[in-house]
């Protein structure tokens, strides 16, 4: 066994820090990560990233990575999540669909595609989810029918929370309409240009002022060049990318400025004249919190582990998934009972703790255990797929 | 980073569970629960011609030269068979602390007969008024003599004290209550006349001891340690013995896992097995993380621990989530198990009462979430 990390890996840590403390401001933070939508500051972000050798890390070199360890990409993950950065600027691309592209794309998306992520120049959006297919994704209506040398495209999603300024859609439809074949065998995956005539977006607006879309398609024409490898195929593809996906998405270190705003407010922050540090009920709430983020950050560290080496995962990276998710509304609870009254208080108001953050993630740690599957269906696959249980 | 359990340490694991599976059945259990000793001199003989009371201890010493996570996947398989008897007492408690802080003649004569099996020791720590791993608060007092010291006090939930030869009993040879100097650690014949022990009758109906020192004489060359810094070494030791402790909790609660999970699959209510119920899938879902989780962090500080890097964090953590973790995945055990579970002739509540038991072993979840708040800056 071994729970460290070598040499190399803490070099690239160290030079990391150093550029992030440097060009990682908040706004190019909050724009990442809130999905404020990405501004022009994320984008010049995101290139000096990889024009600094922190991009691409574990891509094969002929598609302008560097074929390292993908420890490194997580170690990437780790420093930007503990600096409000939660990911990397345009991450649906680089750390979800790329690898799809990688595993199924043509040698010429490959050429296309790849590229550009890399350089962080291009962003997709997941085109996934139907306002009649949230947890039975396999149920989508979408269809693409072929004429010609192009599919025709029409149909609606929702919750497509990139669409507004990503250059693609990562789309999901229907392509077999047998109703006698089990449903998740007649859907493929397409790559679409955003815009392409007879794609209207439409804003959805989140709790938390988060900007989410809808997406309706009315006879999109999409060459055939754009479906991701085989037809009918793609509800596998978006399965076996799905471990992977968490295991970049799921980061505990994105919680670390949570827990650390907080500890710093019971150290400043007197109570009757004493410090709320001082007060058993604080010290309980914030150690139960760090306690955890002790097990959030083991249980990525072992599926992340797997992933670099291969090891086929089954339900380990839904464990992280849950784990991190359902921690993250316990700390932000913890940290609404500790501002207390003034917990209240959104940003900018008079009186404001913490700038409002804790407010404001308290709003959206409600998506985190729906969002990429709810912890039910997630706890139905770790009890299938890790403990051989029988489907009902 | 690495996760996998290296050859050897699978060939130690898989040779432990089946011989504790041969050696060591419920039933041998459930009579030992009821044998005034608790064990047997022919299984702690088999257990050390397995060269098990050594595993830790180097080659010159009569050990097998194992590392820390060695005895960690040891004490997994022990708390899956629920093992009884004087082990964990002697070689985490006894033989770890004289490896630690021994000087060369008490580890040549009392750790060579620990590893052959001849010698069963404990910690004689914890006290009636405070009850707390924390050896700040210790008040059992080893006056100075002149050759010897006297200690005088009583200390509470010894474990094993009733079949031990040697106490190590953590005494104030100075300073005040709640300070930490002026500690420390002596090598007590635990056949002295003036040594007075009771059997306390637990839940996990292991073997724990009121033990009452009346003027107990020990020689001063018993000091264990350095006079008056035992403390610092406390400390350290109960950090193993925490990890020790989470090891043996996750390998209880694991068996309930397999137990419940075959369980499951078998009986049926309504027509189908309970397990394709997703109320029930979720309460599996549950423990897997919860003891996923217990494994994860108890041997990455373990590892932490075998390498000498500072880990008062990871530990805490380790023993605050185990102590919960296995609570609950005991309780979604007995949930799952019904009625039949509920019946003492069960295996259900032998991991149960075990898993209450080890909760506050070395600091329960409120003990270390302390030392974490200061970890943190609190």
């Amino acid at each position: 066994m071994d729970f460290g990390y070598t040499r190399e890996e803490e070099d690239f840590r160290e030079r990391l820090c150093k550029f992030l403390d440097q060009e990682l401001t908040e706004e190019i933070a909050r724009q990442n990560w809130e999905d404020k939508g990405v501004g022009p500051e994320a984008r010049e972000f995101s290139r000096k990233l990889a024009a600094n050798g922190f991009l691409g890390i574990s891509w094969p070199k002929e598609y302008g990575g560097q074929g390292l360890s993908p420890t490194y990409d997580f170690i990437l993950l780790d420093e930007l999540g503990k600096r409000w950065g939660a990911h990397v600027p345009l991450d649906v691309g680089y750390t979800m669909v790329g690898h799809t592209i990688l595993r199924r794309g043509s040698e010429e998306m490959k050429k296309e595609f790849l590229p550009k992520i890399v350089r962080g120049e291009i962003e997709f959006c997941l085109g996934y989810t139907e306002p009649n297919a949230g947890s039975d994704l396999a149920a989508m209506k979408m269809r693409a029918v072929e004429e010609g040398d192009v599919y025709i495209i029409n149909g609606q999603k929702t919750f497509n929370t990139e669409a507004h300024y990503a250059e693609y859609h990562w789309l999901a439809t229907r392509t077999d309409f047998d109703p006698n074949i089990p449903k998740h065998r007649g859907i493929s995956l397409f790559i679409v240009d955003m815009d392409s005539p007879g794609i209207t977006v439409r804003p959805l607006w989140t709790m938390s002022g988060e900007r989410t879309n809808e997406v309706f398609y009315e006879d999109v024409r999409v060459p055939k060049n754009r479906l991701v490898g085989e037809k009918n195929k793609g509800f596998y593809y978006m399965m076996e990318a799905i471990d992977s996906e968490r295991n970049h998405v799921f980061t505990p270190c994105r919680l670390m400025p949570i827990l650390n705003d907080l500890v710093r407010y019971a150290q400043e922050t007197d109570f009757n004249g004493k410090p709320l540090a001082l007060d058993p009920r604080v010290q309980d709430l914030l150690a139960q919190a760090a306690i955890e983020m002790e097990i959030a950050q083991v249980f990525a560290e072992h599926s992340r582990w797997m992933e670099s080496n291969n090891i086929p995962m089954t339900y380990e990276p839904e464990v992280t998934k849950i784990f991190v998710s359902e921690l993250e509304q316990r700390l932000v609870n913890a940290g609404m009972q500790i501002l207390g009254l003034y917990s209240q208080l959104e940003e900018d108001s008079k009186w404001v703790p913490l700038k409002g953050r804790i407010e404001w993630y308290f709003l959206h740690s409600f998506m985190t255990t729906i969002g990429a599957g709810t912890s039910e269906v997630g706890r139905n696959v770790i009890a299938q797929r890790g403990l051989g249980l029988p489907r009902a | 980073m690495d996760f996998r359990f290296s050859d050897e340490q699978k060939m130690l694991r898989e040779s432990a569970r089946s011989f504790l599976e041969t050696e060591c059945p419920k039933t041998f259990v459930r009579e030992m629960e009821r044998d005034e000793k608790g064990y047997t001199p022919e299984f702690w003989r088999k257990m050390a011609g397995l060269g098990w009371m050594g595993i830790i201890f180097p080659e010159s010493y009569g050990g097998i030269g194992g590392d820390f996570l060695d005895l960690l996947i040891l004490l997994e398989e022990m708390g899956r068979a629920c093992l009884p008897g004087p082990f964990f007492s002697t070689v985490v408690l006894g033989g770890l602390t004289i490896l630690d802080a021994g000087n060369q003649s008490q580890k040549e004569e009392f750790l060579k007969r620990i590893a052959k099996g001849e010698m069963v020791l404990t910690l004689a720590l914890t006290e009636p008024a405070t009850t707390q791993y924390d050896p700040t608060l210790i008040t059992v007092k080893a006056r100075a003599e002149k050759n010897h010291y006297l200690i005088n006090g009583t200390k509470l939930f010894v474990p094993d004290a009733h079949v031990a030869d040697y106490l190590i009993c953590v005494a104030r040879t100075k300073g005040e209550f709640n300070s930490k100097s002026g500690i420390t650690l002596f090598l007590v014949d635990a056949k002295s006349p003036e040594i007075k022990w009771e059997l306390l009758k637990t839940v996990a109906r292991d073997r724990q001891c009121e033990v009452i020192f009346q003027k107990v004489k020990v020689p001063q060359e018993n000091i264990l340690g350095r006079l008056d810094e035992g403390g610092a070494q406390i400390e350290k030791i109960l950090q193993k013995a925490a990890l020790a402790k989470c090891a043996e909790m996750i390998g209880g609660a694991q068996f309930v896992l397999d137990m419940c999970v075959s369980y499951a699959k078998e009986r049926e209510q309504f027509g189908r097995p309970i397990g394709t119920f997703q109320a029930v899938q979720h309460h599996f879902a549950n423990m897997l993380i919860d003891l996923e989780g217990g494994r994860h962090i108890t041997y990455k500080a373990g590892w932490m621990v075998s390498k000498e890097i500072a880990c008062t964090m990871q530990v805490a953590a380790a023993k605050a989530w185990v102590s919960e973790a296995c609570k609950r995945v005991a309780s979604l055990g007995h949930q799952i198990m019904a009625g039949t579970g509920y019946m003492e002739e069960h295996d259900m509540p032998l991991y149960s009462r075990r898993a209450k038991g080890a909760e506050f072993a070395f600091g329960d979840a409120n003990y270390h979430k302390k030392l974490v708040a200061k970890e943190i800056g609190l």
